[in-house]
């Protein structure tokens, strides 16, 4: 059951604060971050910086099922990063879909993490989406099938790097308690490789900087 | 006193009763409040149905009319939810369009309406290609005081399994159609989706059936629906990270809960023949 490569790139729009392009298999999005920001006078906290997200979709405007990933990655973002720091500003989340194979909603998370770290805001902990298909001979695989029909249900996982609990499921599709169960571990193990992914590009980053 | 020093320091206010097992407004963490449904209750929609759960109400009415199918899905038709959150409701909505959260409401409704297949699109068209059933399901919530998808997920049950649908011949050849508004049959229920949310308090503590106080000052929800024994929907936007012992435990929660709310939309529906 081997996972999509993953491929990513950092800092490639010179605007945003944090900047990446990834790839799962044949999934990519970018995503850049802007932070901390001035914010509008009626989204003002007085406590904590209010964070933004806005997903933009291949083409057309986005639609209301856009502004339920928004509302998703909004939160998610929202529990990792130390918005306490910074009181009375903004920090926004733009995401743009550049190609969906399946696997869309944990790519955006993943590359949301990763503008976060690209962009240096203080973060409480980093957090990995993995996706989790289930096929028409009830087998759980992490790749989609090619054939969307064959699709019988969808788990996305979202989990923190320091105690690996679960921050954020969505599913899709109807499915067994046992089914579920299975797929959360499958993809609980699976987090783990995307952290040892984030670690490798951030030293490679850091190498490519130290050459310049 | 006790009233300052709630609106003052809120989260210790619950604090202090949480810490005792017990929540502000005399309910244990795992009690829900008391649900009325009310079914058929607006005479000109073709189904409909108002729930309150504690406080929190939601009115459900659902119009059917003709449309096209679309030309991917030849023979079926369409279902769209839309939930309207006025400002009546709640100090936290003004009015204008749709609010994010009223957006993001409505999806989920329209995810697990689908999820739960508890209606066959194919049985709503009339003939493939040309003539289908577009059910617009509208939700108007009335008093938001929190677990507004739970009562949003009793009251579409309830005014689904009162619809009733005229029949209608017609003729392909002429594009003729003959509606006979007398002569009306029930549409089919395949099943009784029921949902249950729940809340993280304080990174600790999870509360069943929130009040809107205590979604406001809560650090995570979850919200899972059931579907007889299947589990078709377990959202859990952000917020607090959980383990997994305690994510399953809330689905064994809903387990009971969703027999007792079957049974009350079944008895409901019986009352009106």
């Amino acid at each position: 059951m081997e996972k999509g490569e993953l491929q990513c790139k950092f800092g490639i729009l010179s605007r945003p604060d944090g900047s990446v392009m990834l790839s799962e298999g044949n999934t990519t999005v970018i995503a850049g971050i802007y932070g901390p920001v001035e914010v509008k006078m009626q989204k003002v906290l007085i406590e904590k910086a209010a964070v933004e997200c806005h997903y933009r979709p291949k083409s057309g405007l986005p639609g209301v099922e856009d502004r339920f990933y928004e509302s998703i990655i909004r939160n998610i973002c929202e529990t990792a990063l130390a918005a306490s720091m910074f009181p009375r500003s903004a920090i926004s989340v733009v995401i743009q879909e550049m190609q969906n194979s399946g696997e869309l909603i944990s790519c955006a998370i993943n590359a949301a993490c990763l503008a976060c770290l690209d962009s240096g805001i203080d973060m409480k902990c980093m957090f990995a989406a993995v996706s989790c298909f289930l096929g028409e001979n009830n087998q759980l695989s992490l790749v989609p099938p090619v054939n969307r029909k064959e699709i019988k249900a969808t788990f996305v996982f979202v989990f923190d790097n320091i105690c690996g609990k679960i921050i954020a499921s969505h599913t899709d599709g109807k499915f067994s308690e046992s089914l579920y169960e299975e797929a959360l571990y499958i993809c609980m193990n699976e987090s783990k490789n995307i952290f040892s992914f984030f670690k490798k590009s951030l030293f490679e980053r850091e190498e490519k900087g130290k050459k310049k | 006193m006790a009233v300052e020093y709630k609106t003052l320091h809120p989260q210790k206010y619950y604090n202090y009763y949480l810490a005792n097992n017990i929540r502000p407004d005399g309910r244990e963490f795992d009690k829900y409040r008391p649900i009325v449904l009310n079914v058929n209750s607006v005479e000109t929609a073709d189904g409909s149905a108002i729930c309150k759960i504690g406080q929190t109400t939601v009115i459900c009415g659902i119009k059917a009319e003709f449309c096209r199918p679309k030309a991917e899905t030849p023979n079926e038709g369409f279902i769209v939810p839309n939930l309207e959150l006025p400002p009546l409701c709640s100090p936290k909505f003004k009015p204008g369009p749709p609010s994010d959260q009223a957006q993001v409401l409505s999806q989920l409704i329209a995810d697990i309406i689908k999820n739960s297949n508890c209606v066959d699109l194919k049985d709503l068209c009339l003939h493939p290609d040309k003539l289908a059933w577009c059910l617009f399901i509208d939700f108007i919530c009335l008093d938001f005081d929190g677990a507004i998808i739970d009562a949003c997920i009793i009251a579409l049950m309830g005014a689904l399994k009162t619809v009733t649908l005229p029949t209608v011949d017609y003729d392909a050849a002429l594009d003729n159609k003959l509606v006979n508004i007398e002569e009306r049959h029930p549409l089919k229920i395949y099943s009784t989706p029921v949902s249950t949310t729940y809340i993280i308090f304080d990174d600790k503590y999870i509360l069943t059936d929130p009040t809107v106080e205590e979604e406001n000052l809560c650090s995570g929800l979850v919200t899972i629906v059931l579907n007889a024994d299947e589990v078709c929907c377990v959202h859990k936007p952000g917020g607090t990270a959980l383990n997994e012992g305690q994510l399953f435990d809330c689905i064994q929660k809903s387990k009971k809960r969703s027999k007792y709310i079957n049974e009350l939309i079944v008895s409901a529906v019986k009352a009106l023949n």
